[in-house]
């Protein structure tokens, strides 16, 4: 884990220190915090929280970027789904509901149009970000949502927890791999269904860009209508059970419009940013020192 | 008792008045609705008095084959077709005497008909479309194998006798632009023309891309059998599916009216000049491909041309992207199972540490759940 900001940072371990220790009871891992004291890893399960949130995860950009892509995908993927699937029973129905097939490709390239505009809108707000953070020599990787090798040690020491071989779950960052998985895979997705829908929208002038239009435009057809099913089939039964179903989540994650994230949510998931968040945060010190003092651990 | 009987008396004399006041009301009632539903009837070009015997509805025969065939002809119906002036004996040439003989011959468009079309001095007669269809490949050659001349299609199969309607398109402002012709025109007259007129105005045929899709796919095209027996082409004869999996044929399917159907492509605005591809003359041979394209679809380039339309992903023909879309499938169950896997064990294991569903009194680590760690170790050190 080489990075050019290892050295700029402020790092958790500056401020910390993990002890582990293996005994014929079980295992303590703690983490020490300057000014709070040790903190166990599954302090998650004594700790209070707000279902609206209570640390702030998304600013006001990501939030409304997220509400523009959750409304143009639900438009794209309802008249999308129509035209590719035009020979099911239900197809005439559903565009009839769109006001005919024509009006139905407008409104699908009109949807289209806005989530480039949030996609634009969301690569501004990353970038400018970026360059604001590494002029002020705040950029650490660790909270981006770059993948580095400890992701792939986190799914491995997961998995281990999740069969009963580990005590406690690996220590996140900001964006766990499930995450990092999840966005690389929508900006992947968004390049290939942006590139192959300006082709099958501009087919004269894309054909005099790719260098084998005949191919590129099978391609285009292939890829849009592949990767836009894989798009609906993972956010329908995996990202909309992620929010709304699994444990702790039900019947709705805030997050997505409050841009907070509950406080067992971040330690469970995100335990180094929530170290960090300490450090950040004067309020939740004096929270957490409480927190170790009414459970009878030792603070300072 | 007297009061009564008067009472009863009177009662009865309503009760009459009341029925026979209900009674003419009816009569008046229906008499006026059957003038308001009756259609005018309207007399069709039947000088020789055709009618005479066919206007019987149950006039017909049983023929040789058992089926029965019926000769009943709607002066009603008749009299709003295209071929509403048209004299009986103009098509059907072939009676010459009262009672007519069995009828063995097919009626043949090419005749030339007593009508003088406005502008004309020549007798109306279908011979210049007939000839164009004849050249086409539809038309029927010398060199025609037997089965490929009885599967060919006759004017007939694609058109039946239409009763003019009027074209439901905001581009056609029907009463308003009809209005402007009758300031001159009887109104009997110029509405069938009118409908004649603007029953062409669409892109090209005046049937909708649907209907045409249809014509060419039902009992013709689609059946692969027939199509096999009449030896066409290997595109030709996946020609329907590759077509309705393409974006034209979903769009049309689905009752587009902009996307591009069988004749848009196929056909000059002639319409009957369909060939195979390979003809120069072909609206979609490789010389003539760019300008068929450019109907639609303004500045193309000659790349554009090459744009498969009937595409199919054929492992011989385009291997690269039938593996990939092998590939893609795996893939799209590997991502999604993974997925969904990757969070049912997450639950699981969740659930065995003591999560409950949903965040009650500030935490959903309720219950059973108590921490791993022990504290008297971390006080001890």
């Amino acid at each position: 884990m080489s990075t050019p900001s290892e050295n700029i940072a402020t790092t958790s371990e500056d401020v910390s220190s993990e002890t582990m220790t293996d005994t014929s009871e079980g295992v303590q891992d703690v983490t020490y915090v300057e000014g709070v004291g040790n903190i166990p890893r599954d302090i998650y399960k004594l700790v209070k929280s707000d279902p609206l949130g209570d640390i702030p995860r998304y600013s006001y950009h990501i939030v409304i970027q997220h509400f523009l892509t959750f409304i143009t995908f639900l438009v794209l993927a309802s008249t999308g789904l129509t035209l590719h699937f035009s020979d099911l029973w239900w197809a005439p129905y559903m565009i009839s509901l769109f006001g005919g097939a024509d009006t139905a490709r407008f409104v699908h390239r009109a949807a289209a149009f806005l989530m480039v505009a949030a996609s634009v809108y969301h690569l501004i707000t990353i970038l400018g970000g970026t360059i604001e953070k590494v002029s002020k020599k705040r950029f650490d990787i660790r909270r981006t949502q770059i993948p580095i090798l400890k992701d792939l040690k986190d799914i491995v020491h997961d998995m281990k927890y999740f069969t009963g071989k580990e005590h406690y779950r690996p220590k996140m960052e900001k964006f766990m791999y499930k995450q990092k998985l999840h966005y690389l895979a929508i900006l992947w997705g968004s390049f290939v269904l942006i590139t192959a829908g300006t082709s099958l929208l501009y087919p004269e002038l894309m054909s005099t860009i790719w260098p084998n239009a005949a191919f590129f435009q099978d391609l285009a057809r292939l890829m849009h209508a592949d990767e836009a099913i894989m798009a609906i089939t993972v956010i329908v039964f995996w990202h909309w059970s992620n929010v709304h179903l699994v444990p702790g989540r039900f019947p709705l994650q805030w997050s997505f419009l409050t841009g907070k994230i509950t406080r067992e949510h971040q330690i469970e998931e995100h335990f180094l940013e929530y170290i960090r968040n300490l450090e950040e945060i004067p309020e939740e010190k004096e929270y957490m020192k409480k927190v170790l003092k009414e459970n009878g651990f030792e603070t300072n | 008792m007297e009061t009564q009987e008067v009472l009863t008396k009177c009662i009865r004399k309503d009760v009459w008045g009341l029925i026979s006041f209900s009674a003419k009301t009816t009569l008046f009632l229906s008499v006026f609705c059957l003038l308001l539903f009756s259609s005018i009837s309207v007399e069709a070009a039947d000088n020789e008095n055709c009618l005479m015997c066919h206007k019987y509805r149950q006039i017909g025969r049983i023929d040789e084959e058992g089926k029965k065939r019926s000769y009943y002809v709607d002066e009603n119906i008749y009299a709003n077709t295209t071929h509403r002036n048209v004299p009986c004996r103009d098509c059907h040439t072939y009676i010459t005497k009262l009672p007519h003989d069995p009828i063995t011959e097919e009626v043949n468009c090419a005749n030339e008909c007593h009508i003088k079309p406005p502008f004309s001095k020549e007798n109306f007669s279908h011979k210049k479309i007939i000839e164009v269809y004849n050249n086409s490949v539809h038309g029927i050659k010398k060199e025609d194998a037997p089965e490929l001349k009885s599967a060919k299609p006759h004017c007939k199969y694609c058109h039946l006798n239409p009763i003019f309607t009027r074209v439901q398109e905001e581009r056609i402002a029907f009463d308003k632009t009809l209005s402007r012709c009758l300031n001159c025109h009887e109104q009997k007259g110029v509405t069938q023309a009118y409908k004649h007129i603007t029953h062409r105005l669409r892109h090209k045929t005046s049937r909708s891309p649907k209907e045409i899709v249809n014509l060419c796919s039902k009992n013709c095209h689609q059946e692969v059998d027939l199509m096999k027996t009449l030896k066409v082409s290997h595109e030709s004869l996946e020609a329907v599916e590759t077509y309705s999996q393409s974006v034209h044929g979903k769009s049309v399917a689905l009752g587009s009216q902009d996307a591009a159907d069988c004749i848009s492509c196929h056909a000059t605005n002639a319409i009957h000049d369909i060939y195979k591809k390979d003809d120069k003359k072909s609206s979609v041979h490789a010389e003539n491909r760019t300008e068929t394209c450019r109907q639609c679809h303004t500045n193309v380039g000659d790349q554009f041309a090459n744009i498969d339309v009937h595409s199919k992903l054929d492992p011989e023909k385009k291997p690269v992207l039938y593996y990939m879309n092998t590939g893609l499938t795996f893939v799209f169950y590997g991502s999604v199972l993974g997925l969904v896997g990757l969070m049912l064990i997450e639950t699981v294991g969740r659930r065995r540490d003591g999560i409950k569903w949903q965040i009650r009194r500030g935490t959903t680590w309720r219950g059973i759940s108590k921490i791993k760690t022990d504290i008297k170790k971390i006080l001890n050190k």
